[in-house]
Parts: structure tokens; C-alpha cells; sequence
């Protein structure tokens, strides 16, 4: 059996993999992904490069990895040890990109479906076709959250969501002439 | 002298005389002034609401303020004057649920529960909130008064004595400061604040090719400073909390309730005995506050220690955790202390200490006319400088914030109870909607609301890890100045590699930033 300050515990894995990919980006993606060194001379003029601030933080971020390695050298919590922490946080980005998804498709495919004569893009600031993405999509995330962390379904969690982005639209596109509700701004 | 003077009355009439929001019996309130009440009340029900904090209620009011007033100047001062309302009016809120319900309404309320809960299960919850409410806002007065005399002084002898290599060397030292005190170790504060640097070195050097964008054109105008900023300290947050609600089953939202009796309400005596607390913790908040990074937590947590101590020598004494009203102040004054020193680095120097600051910082950043460090402060013979005039109508909304605070503020905060009942599993993905849809509105690009989504779960990461959040939003936030201030230095002084060691003020300034780091830090 190994000595208990042996194990893989969460700060030590943190540590060796900063200090890992902060070595790896110092030799390979800041010189890669840098225009002028670390300095650069031009006209006879010397001045500092684009490449030395980062190469300086990845610097520091190895040394931080180090010392995260030397700080739990002795001892170390073992932390939790179930993965539901990253299941829910996994579910959690799925309803958040889910609902997103639909904020951006719902307006378009329910122009196509209902005014086919037309594009979205025409449409994006007429009601109520600017609003269904919104509605759907925004409705959609905050019930999907609370049914998630209440483990069960309620029409309350339904009537919030809807109630949000019913408050939402009053407060930025009906009270600002200029401002555009996701996503219309980028159709 | 008279021109300082000029330049309060400046600031004050800015305030006082600027454009009507509206009028009631013929008298013109000022926008600006109507913005700092509404900003008050705000905070104080996002203080009273768990789950809420006062950062949170600024990342998501400053789209809102920003597409309402504009990118002008004279946006500047009803801005900042509902941004101080909500801080200013948080910190008082934070004591409504710690004292009603036991349940801190922000992270450094946490010690007001220990004896406000108790006197209010003791049938006095008015007593508890009107001690919380008198200690927090003269802590919150005192540490404003040393802001108005202090951050001056300080901006005017940055800008005397530093030269570009010191302020270069100042810059360090902030942020090795940050590093050491946050969080549970070194090595993570220093990890939060590099990783802050690199997020803001993508694609912000000096070449025509953008740097460390690998090849996504996305990048190439950087990473949106609100999608960081937002990411990592309220959406992180709000995905960390909903985890914690759902493995523990709401255990957040699990309230004792308590119901006031007749003698309920400030007993004779009360005052007495708190003012000697009340003017410690001021004390001890408003020092520990002037230092980037120590949150009021620690000031909490030190005043409420000695008070303690205190309490145990004094033969009679009530001991602190039984509800006794020198324990409300100690802790209360001294949080409250922490808000109006912290604005002292930022206003001084451009360096903020706290969420609050960063968001200060951001709007000012968005707006433009205003930039805090030590030029704010300037005086230029033969002209005006508008920053000032700023900087002196900001110390007033401060004053007339505190003494709304002290006049109506217990009555609002005493209508607020009702808000804690708010179920956290509920409000959150509000928030979380209402987060993204700022964001949205602000950037007008579904790729800002990814980018925020991204660093969300960056943010919950370090959060499950340990890693402190608020070096690396201060680190991204001074990584332009930073690398902007070297540059000129190094170029200053005839391309000198040691440029950073070329007097002894910048050495000094260096070692204690070594010495920050090996001596504050605290080992695993």
C-alpha cells in the first residue's frame, strides 16, 4: 500500500498539469502564435515584444504549478472523491447550450414554418418574430435549472422562466428603442 | 488650496446640479441623485436576498446603465451613483437574513449571525437589525472619510515620486500582493493571477498579427473583458452554488424564523456599549480594506476575534454567541469599514481590491472620461480637469449614500425580510438568464455569451479546486497596464533589460513583493 501523502489528490494533479502545459506553451504556442520575439529592434530601436508578456504569465504559471507541488508535498486533502460535481456541472452546460441552441434557431425555423415569403434576417426586429427565440430558449433554460436542482418538475419553474424573459423584454427592447435581444443581433 | 476647493464645490454641484430625472412639487431632482437612492434600495434587497450578492446586482444593472445613459460623460456620476448604491446598500442587506434567519445574505455577513440570530430568537430581531444597521454605516462613514483624505494624498504622491520602472514595480507588488493573501495557498493565487494575464494577453500586443489566438478569427479582437469577467465571477459562482444546493438538498434555503416581542427595539445603553466596538472594527476594517484583496471577511472575523477577547477579561460581560449587540458591531462595522477603504487603491491607483472595484472599474472602462489612478488627481494650472470633478462628485454620492443609509436605511432594510424567503434553487437561473442576457445586449454576439458560458465553468473549477476567482479578474484587469507600463519603461531607459531594478524605490517595491508572497501566504 502506498504512503497516504503519495496519492493523487485534486491539488496535485492541478499542480502537475499547470505546470506541464504552461511548460509546453512556453516552447511551443507562444513562439508559434507570436509575431515579433521577445524583443524586437526596428530602426535602430529596441522595445519590448509581443511575445514577452506572455511568455513571462506562462513563466509564472509554471511556477505556480511547482509551488502547488511543493505546498501539498507533505499533505493533501484528498477532496471528493464522487464525480457528480462534473456530471451536473456536464448537465448543467447541456440545458445552458440546449437552450441557446433554440434561442438561435427557434425565430428563423418558426419564419420559415409560418411566413416562408420571408427571412428571419428580414424580420429580426418585427414582433413577434423577434421575441420566439428569446421566449423559447430563455423559458427554457431557467425551467430546465430549477427542475434540475429541484429534482422534479413544477409549472412554477415553468411560470418563472416565462415570467423572466417576459420582464427581460420589457427592460431592454421595449424600454430601449436600440438594444436587441439574443440573438438578433448576430443574424 | 483654493483650488481644491474649487474642485469640491465642482464635484458637489455636478451631483446636486445635474440634469432632472424628474420633479416632485416643483423641485428638480437630480438624476444622479435619484440613481444613488435607486441603487440603495437595490442593494440593500440583493444583500437581504441569499444567493445574491452586491457584484452580482452590478454585472447585471451596468449594461442596463450603460444603454441608458450612454457613453458620454455625464453618464459617469449617475452611473457610479447606482453602482455605489448597490455597494453601499448590500453590505447593510447582508445583515437581514444572518440576523432573521441565520442565513447570511453575503459571504461576509457570516460572523453577524453568530449573535445577531441569537438576540433576534431572543425576541429582538429590530434590536439586532438596528445595532447591525448604526455599526455598519458608521464603519461605512469612517472608512469613506479616510477614502476623501487619503486617496488624494496617495494618487499625488504616486504621481511626485514614481517614475515608470516604480510603477511598473508598483503594478508587481499588487498583484504578488493578491496572490498571497487569496485563497488557500500561494501556488493557487499565483495560478489564478497567471492565468488572468494570459486570458487578457490573447490577441491585445502590438503586431499587426494578433498574439496567442490560434487561428480563431473569433479572437482576434480578444477575449470580451465582460464574458471574462461575468464568467468567472458570477456565472462560475452560480454553477458551483447550484451544485452545492442540489447535493445538499436546498440545504441553503433551510431558514429558522424568528418573531420580535413587545420590548423588542434599541435598549438604553445599547449605544454606549457598542461605540468603543463600533470605532475598533471601524479601525481594523478600514486598514485591512486599503490593502488590495483582504476581503472583509478577515476584517470581520479579526474585530469579532478581538471583541471576543475582549468580552472574556471584563468581569459581567455578556459573552459574544448569545446574542450580545457588541458582537453584531464588531462584526458589522468592521465588513462595512472594508467598502470605502477598498475604493482607495482604485481611485489612487487603478488597482482594484474587491468585486465591487472591478465593476467601478468596468464602467468606467466602458463609458470612457475617466480613468482611476493617479492622474484623477492632477491639478493642471490654467485648467480644469474633469476627471477630478468626477473623482469629488463620486465622494459626495459616497457621503449622500451614507447618509441615506443612516436616515431610511434601517427602515428598508427591516421591509427587505421578506426576501429571504426567495428559494435560491429559484432566483439563480434567473440570474443566470438575466446575466447572459446583459452580456448580449452589451456585445450584441452570441460569442460573448458562449465565451461566458466557457469561463463559467472555468470559474466553477477553480471554485471546486480552491483557486481564488479574484486575482485572476484583477490580474486580467491589470495585465494592460501592466504590460503598457513596462514597455515604456523599457523604452524610457535606453532598452535597459534591468530597467526594473534602476532605483531603489522600484527594488524595494520588488522585495516586498517577494516578501509578500513568501511571508503572507499560507501553506496549503
Amino acid at each position: 500500500m502506498r504512503h497516504p501523502s503519495f496519492r493523487l489528490t485534486p491539488s496535485r494533479a492541478l499542480g502537475a498539469v499547470v505546470l506541464v502545459l504552461a511548460v509546453l506553451a512556453l516552447l511551443v504556442w507562444v513562439p508559434n502564435d507570436t509575431a515579433s520575439g521577445y524583443v524586437v529592434s526596428k530602426r535602430g530601436r529596441v522595445s519590448i515584444g509581443d511575445a514577452m508578456a506572455p511568455a513571462l504569465a506562462f513563466g509564472l504559471l509554471a511556477l505556480s504549478g511547482l509551488l502547488i507541488l511543493w505546498e501539498t508535498r507533505n499533505f493533501d486533502a484528498p477532496g471528493q472523491s464522487d464525480r457528480r460535481g462534473p456530471a451536473l456541472l456536464a448537465v448543467m452546460l447541456g440545458i445552458c447550450a440546449a437552450a441557446l441552441t433554440v434561442m438561435i434557431w427557434a425565430g428563423p425555423l418558426a419564419v420559415a414554418l409560418l411566413n416562408p415569403d420571408e427571412t428571419y434576417r428580414n424580420l429580426r426586429d418585427a414582433a413577434p418574430w423577434k421575441h420566439i427565440g428569446f421566449v423559447v430558449g430563455g423559458t427554457g433554460l431557467v425551467t430546465g435549472l430549477i427542475t434540475l436542482v429541484e429534482h422534479r418538475y413544477s409549472w412554477a419553474a415553468l411560470a418563472i422562466g416565462l415570467a423572466t424573459v417576459l420582464v427581460l423584454i420589457g427592460a431592454f427592447d421595449l424600454a430601449f428603442d436600440d438594444l436587441l435581444l439574443p440573438p438578433n443581433g448576430d443574424q | 488650496m483654493t483650488d481644491l476647493l474649487n474642485y469640491i464645490g465642482l464635484g458637489i454641484m455636478a451631483v446636486l446640479n445635474g440634469p432632472a430625472l424628474f420633479e416632485i412639487g416643483g423641485i428638480g431632482l437630480p438624476v444622479a441623485l435619484v440613481m444613488l437612492a435607486a441603487g440603495l434600495f437595490t442593494g440593500i434587497a440583493v444583500g437581504a436576498t441569499p444567493g445574491l450578492a452586491g457584484p452580482m446586482a452590478m454585472a447585471i444593472s451596468l449594461p442596463l446603465l450603460i444603454s441608458a445613459f450612454g457613453f458620454t460623460p455625464d453618464a459617469l456620476l449617475p452611473v457610479f451613483a447606482f453602482l455605489i448604491g448597490i455597494m453601499k446598500g448590500a453590505t447593510l442587506g447582508g445583515a437581514v437574513p444572518a440576523i432573521l434567519f441565520n442565513l447570511p445574505g453575503t459571504p461576509d455577513a457570516m460572523m453577524t449571525t453568530l449573535d445577531g440570530h441569537p438576540m433576534a430568537r431572543n425576541g429582538q430581531p429590530r434590536r439586532a437589525l438596528r445595532i447591525a444597521q448604526l455599526s455598519s454605516v458608521a464603519g461605512d462613514s469612517f472608512s469613506d472619510i479616510v477614502l476623501f483624505v487619503c486617496a488624494p494624498f496617495l494618487a499625488v504622491v504616486v504621481e511626485s515620486y514614481l517614475d515608470l520602472p516604480e510603477k511598473t514595480a508598483l503594478l508587481i507588488l499588487s498583484i504578488s500582493f493578491i496572490a498571497a493573501v487569496m485563497g488557500a495557498s500561494v501556488g493557487k493565487g499565483l495560478l489564478s493571477v497567471g492565468l488572468g494575464l494570459i486570458v487578457a494577453y490573447i490577441a491585445s500586443g502590438n503586431d499587426l498579427t494578433p498574439r496567442l489566438t490560434m487561428g480563431f478569427d473569433a479572437l482576434d479582437a480578444g477575449v470580451p473583458l465582460i464574458a471574462a469577467i461575468l464568467g468567472v465571477l458570477i456565472v462560475g459562482e452560480i454553477f458551483a452554488t447550484l451544485e452545492t444546493l442540489w447535493r445538499n438538498n436546498r440545504a441553503l434555503d433551510v431558514k429558522t424564523e424568528t418573531h420580535g416581542t413587545a420590548q423588542d427595539g434599541l435598549a438604553p445603553g445599547d449605544l454606549k456599549r457598542i461605540t468603543p466596538v463600533v470605532v475598533r472594527g471601524a479601525l481594523i476594517g478600514t486598514v485591512i480594506g486599503a490593502l488590495p484583496g483582504v476581503g472583509s471577511t478577515l476584517a470581520a472575523t479579526l474585530s469579532y476575534s478581538l471583541g471576543a477577547r475582549r468580552a472574556r477579561r471584563i468581569a459581567g460581560a455578556q459573552p459574544f454567541g448569545s446574542g450580545a449587540p457588541e458582537g453584531i458591531a464588531a462584526t458589522e462595522a468592521a465588513n462595512s469599514a472594508v467598502s470605502g477603504a477598498n475604493l482607495i487603491p482604485v481611485l489612487s491607483l487603478g488597482i482594484p481590491g474587491n468585486a465591487a472595484a472591478v465593476f467601478l472599474i468596468l464602467a468606467a472602462d466602458s463609458i470612457g472620461g475617466f480613468n482611476p489612478g493617479p492622474a484623477v488627481f492632477a491639478m493642471p494650472e490654467g485648467e480644469t480637469n474633469p476627471q477630478l470633478v468626477v473623482a469629488f462628485g463620486i465622494f459626495t454620492l459616497m457621503a449622500i449614500g451614507n447618509l441615506l443609509n443612516w436616515t431610511v436605511g434601517g427602515a428598508v432594510m427591516r421591509s427587505m425580510s421578506v426576501l429571504a424567503r426567495v428559494p435560491a434553487t429559484r432566483l439563480l437561473p434567473v440570474v443566470l438568464l438575466v446575466s447572459l442576457t446583459a452580456i448580449y445586449v452589451q456585445e450584441t454576439s452570441m460569442f460573448a455569451v458562449w465565451a461566458t458560458l466557457a469561463f463559467g465553468v472555468l470559474g466553477y473549477g477553480m471554485r471546486r479546486l480552491a483557486v481564488p476567482v479574484l486575482p485572476f479578474v484583477i490580474a486580467f484587469i491589470l495585465a494592460g497596464p501592466l504590460e503598457r507600463s513596462a514597455r515604456e519603461a523599457f523604452s524610457a531607459t535606453g532598452a535597459d533589460p534591468w530597467f526594473l531594478f534602476s532605483s531603489p524605490t522600484s527594488v524595494i517595491l520588488l522585495l516586498m513583493a517577494v516578501a509578500a508572497l513568501i511571508f503572507l501566504g499560507r501553506d496549503g
